[in-house]
Formats: structure tokens, C-alpha cells, sequence
């Protein structure tokens, strides 16, 4: 080449080198904590961090917000330390997977720091005797009654039917009781369980019994007694939860279990607060219904990225404190699930109301019991086929019961192992 | 303009271009090279070469054409397929997903437990005496002392300042971390195992608490075992993946690695009948499935065609109300569709006043799948078939109608073989793009109804495709190692019927 | 009248009954979009209310950039395309035209590669393009430049097939009067096959186009950041998460993105019917 092509050569490549620098990375900041949540639980943190600007000194805090839950839960599934966040906002079933397939990594906490929570909600973020977070939001559901057009409270559920059959006519109602938070699975376990059909069984010493499960023939009589006409559904339960939230508000069903987190439309319509356990069929018995928690999960990235201690101190300083709690759900309206946070007095009457009734009948949510699959379907697949079945198929109640009794007894006792 | 492509100036023209590219993928490849992604780096240094090799000489011609579009290929579509095939021989699945080395650090990292009391104490961190150390404060007892690695010294409380939660801040030749240093010193102080008494230690959670632990389990890298130091059991490597007490093949180390198992993964598709079963009859709806699709979209659209073969009035019109499903975004379509199925207040059961619960039955479901997807595909058969219908020569259709022949007989001698001829390809394409089509039953059905009660495993309308990304997807145990396994039995299954279907329509020919 | 009738009455019968079928959803879609309550129950066909809040809601709600998601899915959706269809008509070219070794096994194995199902891909992909974020994140996870190098890894073989044929109608005496000109292969794709091929190939691009716009999967694992996502990615808000059942935006939504869609659509109406079919026409 001649030498006035080589120069050439040599002031392009020159430049080329200089504009790829563009591509090439800057140093990436090692002192970030990366926390990632779904899209409401994100931007609410970010506007409860933006308020502190030293949480943990020394640190800077980054939130991503992805679009849904199921996105978020997709991308942890495939990030590597690479990209992988320090603490991740994800729900309680999300421990015993994590932790097995090594995403997410233990966190000791101090006995002062244990005490700020309740032991089932640190159970909820626990696999195999390890903790993996520190719970930040109670999830769970009540029924709540129209008090237009019951005026007492049902102390059974048998009244709850024959107030349904009473007035279906005259107030055009379009069901009884549905489901309009938590889905026919989670919501709906407080009507499995006033009918007789509890996911596990506890004896009494609230301890539980791993081999055994519900009745499926009592369960079944029940559903037949309450729930059927003949062989068809008597229209009080819908199986499907599609409508239950417009159908309630719209005052054309009586009874509906809620979720606390939607407890804000149901003010704006104008209902009042009275959330209740689901009456069982005997008068002073109750439907139990999950109460679960969310929770900050530290993961096994952030010892990869040099952020162990600082995620830890997060984690504490932050999530696990009644300043953090008390902050955040200042926006994010969730009852908190420290003891301080949930006793301020910004928390509103509703997230008490809906931890009253929760008290009243609430068990944890145990994934390694409702996760199983062992019994053929997980309690998620399988609690939604019962109603399927036979609200709609029209197969027979007690049949497919005595099923649906075997399958949870196979999931927990399978389950055990993984605790 | 011709001798704009030719000459000096194009041939300047393409060397700076070429130079460019080359320079930043250059600067790619050591960057890639630096951060040790070595397969990146050379497959980057691969495709410098290459193009420089292409680009300014006379080496190939059809190369230049398709070198850009076969290295995105490899990149992202053949290194995806060929990540499918490795995984599908090892033993990828929830409990066994990172590497080994990763899971070794990770048991390791998780093999310590708290005392009996669960001790915490409240620390700073910083150093004494050249090396890391912390300054402890247990503020029970009031007793304070700094730890190093090696040495715990014990100090006197009224050295040292302490403030009104009996935290001690600061003491003689301790030098406290700054603030600003202590996200640097993050990873470093993080490992260490400040000493304790005997055999405990502390360990730091978070930057004010440290936790009183010991070692529990210690990792033999020579005879590649873990021991648990206090009850003596020993956890060897299990070849498939987790490190578990010999003969008790239960009690396993969580977690686990991903580890190759060969064609277990196959052969358990054959010997287990739990999947067996769903496998079979899934694949036969698949294939039902796909089969029907294309019948259905093909022959409305061949008959639209057909009808508006004609200059009719308003011919235009009825063309773009027709082909508006195709336009609209699908994921909408179908969304929509599923909402008008519903049982209750669906428009479907509205209109037709029926109460008929579309998805909870396996028939109803699978005629809902064929009728939302006749709607989403019979445009596009339509404007082919248009197109194709055109493309008949119309002195051909005079011949045969001179010869006496009958519009029926033209149409099934003459019309339909050929157009058959035409677009059997487009027509063996859609087979194969409904075989994998995921989108529609994943919105539309959740591949449902489902007889979980009975233990059923796949649903009435699921396809191959829809089912395997239950297993890799699902909720509860993912199993990434047999979905990936499956993925290739589909892939022989879609590529033979397909290869045959076009060794048969002559397609290939072209080609020779 | 008669031949009238028997002639074309049932033409405009048949076709009237499917544009009915065509429409029926489409209704709906518009008259759920003006339904304040934002659900999909649609128990008369009468729309009872007719309210913007919907519209409003996209256009209002600062937790909402819709406008930012539009632009962003125009801009990848319409660099994919372009990109998309230059290699593929490249690739088509030189399948067609140029006579090398290999040609046949060639085009078989980009035939296969396609058929593969990618479930995995994801993962894979997601864990390639981690690794391009260590050293070039600027083109790494989570960049839209990045996506865009995803979607054009397929590019080749989807495109080709469909232009093969279209290619292969071309008269081969067109490019021997050129290479008796002297031009070479590059010249006459340049210079005679471009404007010849010009309405498939804006078919092509157009369906490229569309079927980027729809991509949700990838997007929403790559562009995390509000401002980033595209509209496919935007709309998983409304109606992906377990809390969330919100129609009215995202019906809302997606009949404004479509708009642009069907208008492109039908004003190339004519280049569509001309492009897919060409391709299967021989001589």
C-alpha cells in the first residue's frame, strides 16, 4: 500500500477506534444496591428510598420496576450475576425454589430484630431452617357483606345460602358469594375451609399433621347441602371469579371476599368496613384463609457484586424497620408486616380491619405443601378444578372430594421434605 | 451511475466502511477478552475476519450477500438451538441450575449455623493493626472487644467511647471505616471469619450486626465431599448433580448443579408413563390442530378469493374489512376472543343465548382454538389465494372452457392443481408455524380444560409447545433439562413432516 | 336480474357474512374502549355509556408514558423491519441467482433452523446477551439496540422463504443482459433487482413490522425501564400481573396502536396482494 493510503488507513481506524469507544463500558459502580420489583411495588419504593438519601452509607439504592409480576419473576428465573439484583421484592412461594436452585441466600437476623415480626411470617420466608428476607407486606383476604342488602352479619353459612335463595328473585342477584380477590385457589381456601376442606391439617396443639387431610365425604355432603341443587349449582357460588369485583359493586351479589390490597375501590364505592371470617357451617366456626407475606429476598448475586453487606443492611435499616415499613406503605397502602409499622397511626383502619378478621382464621401459607405437585396437580391447579367440576361439569361432590382429599394428602406429605 | 458502484471511489468507500466496522468490533473483541467472555471474543474475532476476508476481496460473492444475516443466525438463533441440545443432556432443572463451582461457594457460604443462643452482637468495622477488624460491642453483658481473623482482644469500657445504646465507636489504634469506604470494603470484610472463641466466629450481616456462627459443613476439594464437621456424615458428589450421604440418597445438599446425565432425559420420555401418556395424545392434537388450521383458513380463503375473483362492486370495500384481523395486533385479538368466550356474560353465549362453558369443556375449547384461529389466518390465505388466482394464466382457463370443459371440471383439473403447486409451500410454512403456535392456546386457553383431579397433566387443547413450557415454566419444580429434551422431538417431528411435505410439492427442485 | 343473481348474489352473500364474522370482535373492542369500568363484560350491544376515560387515562397518567411506548415500539418495530428485509432480500438474492456449492443444503438448513422451537432461546439469549452487557452495555440486556440484534438473528430465514420465490420470477435474462454490461453481482442487485423488487419487499417489511410490534416476550425481560418499553411491554401492565385485571387502557390502547397498522395496511392494499403472490408465481 502506499503510504498515503496506509495514513489513510490509519486516521480511519484512528477514528473508529475513538467512536467505539462509545460501546466500550465505563466502570460500573460498586457500591449500588439493585433492588427489583413488580410494577406497583416499584415505584412505591422508589418514592419511600427517595426520602432518605443514605440508608445505608456509602450505598446508592436502584429500583427496577418491571412491567408485571410475571415479568419479574421471569427475569429472576433467568438472571446470572451478571445481571441478577441484590434484593428482589417477591412473593413467599418464591423461597424454597430459589433458595434449592442457589438464586437467593440466607440472612440471619439478630433475636431483637426476629421480634419485630410474627413467628408465621418469618416461617412464610424460611426454607430448611435458613431465612431468606425479611417480610414486608401482609397479603391476605375477608369477606365483606353489602350492608344495603344484609343488615347482620352471618354467623353461618348456612344463612348466607338461604339469604341468597330468599332474596335472588326480588333483588335480581346475580350469586351468593364470589371471589373477587385471591382467585378460586388462594382467596377461595376460606370457602373450602368453612365447608370442611382445609389445605393441611393442624391438630390441637396447632402443630400439623402431615399424613393426614380433610374429609372428603363430609366436604362433599356440604358442598351438596350449600352449594348444589340436585346436581347443579344453585347459583350461590360462581366457579369463576370473572365479574365478582364489578358484580359486587354494582350491589347485585351480597357476599364477596376481598383482597387487602384492592381494600381502596371498594372506599371510593362507597362500602364500609365489615370485613369478616367466612362463617362455617357450624355457628362459631370459620373458614381459615391464608395470610401470606411478601418479602424482601437478599439474593446469592449480591455477594457476587461486592453488596453483600451493604443488601444486609438494607435489608434491615430499611425493610425490616418500622421507619422503612411505615414509609413505604405510605404509598404502597399494604398492611406492613413489622409490629411497629402495623401499629402507627398512619396505617389506615382498613389494613387493621383486615388484620382483625385475619386473625381470626388465619393460617400461613406453607409452599412446600401448596407448591407439591406429588398428589398428580399443586393445591393451585387443583382447588379451581374442584369447582370446575362439579359447579359446572356437574360431577358428583363427594367423588370428586374424596380426589380432591387425596391429592393435598399426597402434596403434603411430600411437601414435608421440603420445609 | 453504474460507475458509481465501480472503481476507486467505491472500493475507498467500502474499506472505510469495512475498516470502521472492523475497528469496533475490534475494540468489542478486548473488551469481550478483558471481561473473560471468551467465546464471545472469538466469535467476534471470527466475524473481523470474515468480513474483511469478504468484503474487500473476490474470495466469494454469494457470501457477501448473507455473511451479515448468517452471523446474526449463528449468533442468536444457532447458539439458542444448540444451548437447547447440550441442556437437554443434563440434569437442568429447579434444585440444579447453576454451575458446580457456583454451588460448591453457595454450600459452603450456607454451611455455618448461628450458636444456640443466636448471639448477635453490634459492630463497626474497620481496622487494627494492619489487618480487617471489628469492633465489637455486646451490649448484655457490656463487654467489648476487637476481633481480627486470628486474634480477639478483649478492652477496657472506659478506653473506648460509647454511646447512649452501649455501642462502642471508636477505641485506641482502631481505626474506624469511613462511610465512603465501606461500600468499597463491602466484599472483602463480607468474607471474612472474624475470631470468637473455639470454634465460632463471627460473621457480619449487614454493617452494624455481626452474627456468632460456626463452620458446619467443610468442603474436601480433593476427594470433592462436603463433611458436616459436627455430626461426621460425609456428602459425596452424586454424579447427577447435588452432594448426598452415600445410601441415603435422599438427604442431599441444596443446592445443586447442573450436571449431565446423557439421554435420560430422552429415554424417561419413553419409561415414564406419566408423560408418556400426555405426550402421545398431545402430540395427536398438535397435529389435529395444525392440520385444521390450515384447512380451514385455506379453504375460507380460497373461496373469498374465489367469490371476489370478480370486478363486483364494492370489491375494494369487502377487501379491507376482510383483511382487517390480520392487521390488528394479536395479542389483542385473541384476548378479546377469550373474554367473548366467557360463560356468564361472554358475547358468544349472549348472541347465541346459550350458557354453553367454553373453556371448561374439551370440545367447546378445541372448537373455539380452530375458530379463533380461522379468523386470525383467513386473510392472509385470502390475499394469497388472490394473488395465486391471478397468477393463472387466463389462456389456459379459455382453452379448456373452448374444449368444452365445465367451470366445475376447470376448477378441479386446472385451478386447483396449479394453485395448489403455487402455494403448497406457503401451505406447508403455515403447518409449520401452527405446529409451535404458543401464543394462541397460551391466551387464549391456557392449553385447559384440565382434569387436575384426575391427574392430568396436559390439558385438553395444550400443544406440544404449550405443554413443554409448563414443564420448563411452570410453577413448581421447573425442569429445564426435559423441556429442552422434548424441544428436539418436536423439532424431528415438525422438520420430517415438513421435509416431507416439501420433497412432495417439488418445492425444492428450484434449488438444484 | 336473473344472472344477476346467480352470479354475484352469492359473492356478495358469502363475503358480506365473513366481513360480519371479520367484525364482530373489532365492535366489541371499540365499545369495551368507551366503557368507563374498565372490564370486558359486555352485556348489551348497545354500548350503555360512552366515556373517555380510558383514552384519557393513556394520555393522562404520568405512571402511563403511552406516548413514549408508541414511539419506542415504532422505532425498534420500524429499524427491524427496515434491517430485517435488507438481509433477507440480500439472502433471497444470492439463494436465487448465484450458483454455488452448497445452495440446496443451505437453503434446507435455514428451513430447519426456523422449525426449531424456541423455548429455551429465551434463556439462552437472555444469558448471551448478560454477557455482551459486561463489556458493551450499550448493546447488552436491557438496551433496545440489543433487542434489535435478537430480532434480526431470525431475519434471514424467515424473510428468505418468503421472497424466494419472488426472486426466482424475475426473468434470468435481465441479469445476463447486465453481466454482459459487465456490472457485477453486487451491481445488478443494486441496480435492477431493488426497484424491480421494491412492492415485495415493502410487504415484507411490513409484515416484519407488525409482527415486531407484537413482541411482548423478549420485550418485556429486555426493556425493564418505563421509559424504554414498547407498547406490547406497556399493555402486560394492565392485564398481566395476578392484581391486576385493568381492560379499559389496554383495549384503549391497543385500538390506538393498531390505527397506524391498518391505515399502512390498507393504503398498500394493492403492493400486498401483488407482494405475497408474486412470489409464487412461476413464469
Amino acid at each position: 500500500m502506499t503510504k498515503k493510503r496506509f495514513s489513510a488507513v490509519g486516521f480511519i481506524a484512528a477514528v473508529a477506534i475513538a467512536v467505539s469507544g462509545l460501546v466500550v463500558p465505563s466502570a460500573s459502580a460498586a457500591d449500588d444496591i439493585v433492588v427489583w420489583a413488580d410494577e406497583s411495588r416499584g415505584a412505591n419504593l422508589k418514592k419511600a428510598l427517595a426520602v432518605k438519601s443514605d440508608w445505608v452509607s456509602g450505598y446508592t439504592i436502584t429500583v427496577k420496576a418491571f412491567s408485571n409480576f410475571d415479568a419479574l419473576k421471569d427475569a429472576f428465573d433467568k438472571a446470572t450475576d451478571a445481571s441478577g439484583p441484590d434484593i428482589i421484592m417477591g412473593a413467599n412461594d418464591w423461597v424454597p425454589t430459589g433458595a434449592k436452585s442457589g438464586k437467593l441466600a440466607p440472612v440471619t437476623l439478630t433475636a431483637s430484630q426476629k421480634a419485630r415480626f410474627t413467628p408465621g411470617q418469618l416461617f412464610d420466608l424460611t426454607y430448611k431452617g435458613n431465612l431468606y428476607g425479611v417480610p414486608v407486606d401482609v397479603n391476605n383476604v375477608a369477606m365483606i357483606y353489602n350492608t344495603k342488602l344484609v343488615t347482620t352479619a352471618p354467623k353461618t353459612f348456612g344463612e348466607m345460602v338461604a339469604f341468597y335463595k330468599a332474596n335472588k328473585a326480588s333483588k335480581s342477584l346475580k350469586a351468593g358469594l364470589c371471589v373477587a380477590g385471591g382467585g378460586m385457589s388462594w382467596g377461595a381456601h376460606s370457602i373450602f375451609s368453612a365447608l370442611g376442606a382445609d389445605a393441611f391439617q393442624f391438630d390441637s396443639r396447632d402443630k400439623i399433621i402431615y399424613n393426614r387431610s380433610f374429609n372428603g365425604t363430609t366436604f362433599g355432603k356440604n358442598v351438596r347441602t350449600y352449594l348444589l341443587d340436585g346436581k347443579k349449582s344453585n347459583g350461590f357460588l360462581p366457579a369463576s371469579d370473572a365479574g365478582c369485583k364489578d358484580n359486587f359493586l354494582a350491589g347485585t351479589v351480597p357476599y364477596a371476599i376481598i383482597g387487602n390490597w384492592e381494600w381502596s375501590d371498594y372506599v371510593a364505592k362507597g362500602f364500609t368496613m365489615n370485613l369478616m371470617p367466612v362463617p362455617g357451617v357450624t355457628a362459631g366456626t370459620n373458614g381459615k384463609m391464608f395470610g401470606s407475606v411478601s418479602g424482601a429476598l437478599l439474593t446469592t448475586y449480591a455477594a457476587k457484586h461486592g453488596s453483600e453487606a451493604g443488601a444486609k443492611s438494607l435489608l434491615t435499616n430499611f425493610f425490616g424497620s418500622t421507619a422503612g415499613q411505615v414509609l413505604y406503605q405510605k404509598y404502597e397502602g399494604r398492611p406492613p408486616a413489622e409490629k411497629g409499622a402495623a401499629l402507627d397511626a398512619t396505617v389506615t383502619a382498613a389494613q387493621r380491619g383486615f388484620g382483625a378478621a385475619a386473625s381470626l382464621a388465619g393460617i400461613p401459607q406453607i409452599g412446600a405443601f401448596l407448591n407439591s405437585n406429588a398428589g398428580g396437580a399443586s393445591y393451585w391447579d387443583s382447588a379451581p378444578a374442584y369447582w370446575t367440576a362439579v359447579l359446572v361439569d356437574g360431577k358428583d361432590a363427594v367423588t370428586e372430594g374424596n380426589k380432591l382429599a387425596a391429592i393435598w394428602r399426597a402434596n403434603t406429605s411430600a411437601g414435608k421434605a421440603d420445609l | 451511475m453504474t460507475s458509481f458502484f465501480t472503481g476507486k471511489v467505491s472500493f475507498a468507500i467500502k474499506l472505510v466502511v469495512v475498516l470502521l466496522v472492523s475497528a469496533v468490533l475490534l475494540t468489542l473483541t478486548q473488551s469481550a477478552f478483558a471481561q473473560k467472555e471468551y467465546f464471545i471474543a472469538g466469535f467476534l474475532a471470527i466475524t473481523i475476519f470474515l468480513l474483511i476476508l469478504t468484503y474487500l476481496s473476490k474470495i466469494s460473492i454469494p457470501l457477501k450477500f448473507f455473511l451479515p444475516g448468517i452471523l446474526l443466525l449463528v449468533a442468536f438463533v444457532l447458539s439458542p438451538i444448540l444451548y437447547t441440545v447440550t441442556m437437554s443432556t443434563y440434569n437442568y432443572k429447579t434444585g440444579n441450575i447453576v454451575s458446580q463451582g457456583e454451588a460448591i461457594e453457595q454450600v459452603k457460604n450456607r454451611g455455618f449455623e448461628p450458636d444456640a443462643n443466636g448471639t448477635s452482637f453490634d459492630i463497626k468495622i474497620g481496622r487494627y493493626e494492619m489487618q480487617e477488624a471489628i469492633l465489637v460491642s455486646d451490649t448484655i453483658n457490656k463487654a467489648y472487644f476487637i476481633s481480627t481473623v486470628n486474634n480477639r482482644i478483649p478492652l477496657n469500657a472506659a478506653d473506648l467511647t460509647i454511646n447512649e445504646y452501649s455501642v462502642a465507636e471508636s477505641a485506641p489504634d482502631f481505626e474506624t471505616l469511613s462511610d465512603a469506604d465501606m461500600a468499597k470494603a463491602d466484599e472483602l470484610y463480607s468474607l471474612k471469619r472474624f475470631k470468637y472463641q473455639d470454634e465460632y466466629f463471627i460473621a457480619l450481616e449487614g454493617f452494624e450486626v455481626g452474627v456468632v456462627s460456626r463452620q458446619v459443613l467443610e468442603f474436601d476439594e480433593a476427594k470433592d465431599q462436603f463433611k458436616n464437621v459436627i455430626t461426621g456424615d460425609i456428602y459425596v458428589n452424586n454424579g447427577r448433580g447435588n452432594y448426598a450421604i452415600a445410601g441415603s440418597p435422599d438427604k442431599y445438599l441444596e443446592p445443586g448443579w447442573r450436571a449431565p446425565i446423557w439421554f435420560e432425559n430422552y429415554t424417561k420420555l419413553f419409561t415414564d408413563k406419566r408423560l408418556r401418556g400426555p405426550l402421545v395424545s398431545v402430540f395427536i392434537w398438535t397435529v389435529t390442530f395444525a392440520t385444521l388450521s390450515v384447512l380451514t383458513t385455506f379453504a375460507l380463503g380460497l373461496i373469498l378469493a374465489l367469490a371476489l375473483n370478480k370486478p363486483i362492486r364494492g370489491r375494494r370495500f369487502y377487501r379491507s374489512i376482510l383483511i382487517l384481523p390480520y392487521a390488528m395486533p394479536s395479542i389483542m385479538s385473541i384476548l378479546i376472543w377469550g373474554g367473548m368466550f366467557n360463560t356468564e356474560f361472554g358475547a358468544i353465549n349472549n348472541l347465541l343465548g346459550t350458557q354453553i362453558a367454553w373453556f371448561q369443556s374439551a370440545l367447546f375449547a378445541k372448537f373455539a382454538i380452530i375458530l379463533v384461529n380461522l379468523w386470525l389466518g383467513f386473510p392472509y390465505f385470502y390475499l394469497i389465494s388472490s394473488g395465486a388466482l391471478q397468477a393463472i394464466p387466463s389462456e389456459l382457463l379459455e382453452a379448456a372452457a373452448i374444449d368444452g370443459a365445465n367451470p366445475r371440471q376447470i376448477f378441479r383439473r386446472i385451478t386447483m392443481p396449479l394453485l395448489l403447486q403455487i402455494l403448497s409451500p406457503l401451505l406447508i410454512a403455515s403447518f409449520a408455524f401452527n405446529f409451535n403456535n404458543f401464543n394462541l392456546i397460551y391466551l387464549l386457553t391456557g392449553g385447559g380444560p384440565r382434569a387436575e383431579l384426575d391427574g392430568e397433566l396436559a390439558g385438553a387443547t395444550d400443544i406440544l409447545i404449550s405443554f413443554t413450557y409448563k414443564i420448563a415454566f411452570g410453577n413448581s419444580i421447573q425442569d429445564l433439562g426435559l423441556a429442552s429434551a422434548i424441544s428436539l422431538v418436536i423439532f424431528v417431528l415438525v422438520a420430517s413432516i415438513s421435509m416431507y411435505g416439501l420433497r412432495k410439492s417439488k418445492v425444492l427442485e428450484s434449488f438444484e | 336480474m336473473n344472472l344477476w343473481l346467480r352470479n354475484n348474489a352469492w359473492r356478495h352473500a358469502l363475503v358480506i357474512f365473513v366481513c360480519l364474522f371479520s367484525l364482530f370482535p373489532l365492535y366489541l373492542v371499540v365499545i369495551s374502549s368507551f366503557n368507563s369500568t374498565g372490564s370486558l363484560r359486555l352485556d348489551s350491544f348497545i354500548p350503555r355509556e360512552f366515556s373517555f376515560a380510558n383514552y384519557k387515562m393513556l394520555f393522562t397518567d404520568p405512571t402511563i408514558p403511552y406516548m413514549t411506548w408508541v414511539k419506542n415500539s415504532l422505532i425498534i418495530a420500524g429499524a427491524t423491519a427496515v434491517l430485517s428485509v435488507t438481509i433477507g432480500s440480500a439472502s433471497a438474492f444470492a439463494f436465487s441467482r448465484l450458483y454455488f456449492k452448497g445452495r440446496k443444503t443451505g437453503i434446507q438448513l435455514l428451513l430447519l433452523v426456523q422449525m426449531f422451537p424456541a423455548i429455551l432461546a429465551i434463556s439462552a439469549v437472555y444469558v448471551i446477551m448478560e454477557r455482551v452487557y459486561t463489556f458493551a452495555p450499550s448493546i447488552g440486556l436491557g438496551t433496545q439496540a440489543g433487542l434489535l440484534l435478537i430480532y434480526l438473528g431470525g431475519a434471514m430465514g424467515v424473510n428468505i422463504w418468503l421472497l424466494k420465490g419472488f426472486v426466482d420470477s424475475i426473468p434470468k435474462e435481465l441479469d445476463e443482459a447486465a453481466k454482459i454490461d459487465g456490472a457485477s453481482a453486487v451491481q445488478t442487485y443494486w441496480l435492477i433487482f431493488m426497484p424491480l423488487a421494491a412492492p415485495v419487499l415493502a410487504v415484507v417489511a411490513l409484515l416484519s413490522f407488525i409482527g415486531t410490534f407484537n413482541e411482548f416476550i423478549l420485550a418485556r425481560l429486555f426493556l425493564v425501564d418505563m421509559e424504554a418499553r414498547t407498547v406490547a411491554v406497556g399493555f402486560q401492565q394492565f392485564i398481566g400481573g395476578p392484581y391486576s385485571d385493568n381492560w379499559g387502557p389496554f383495549v384503549a390502547g391497543s385500538i390506538i396502536a393498531s390505527v397506524p397498522i391498518v391505515a399502512i395496511f390498507l393504503s398498500l392494499q394493492k403492493y400486498i396482494v401483488n407482494g405475497l403472490t408474486a412470489g409464487s408465481v412461476k413464469g
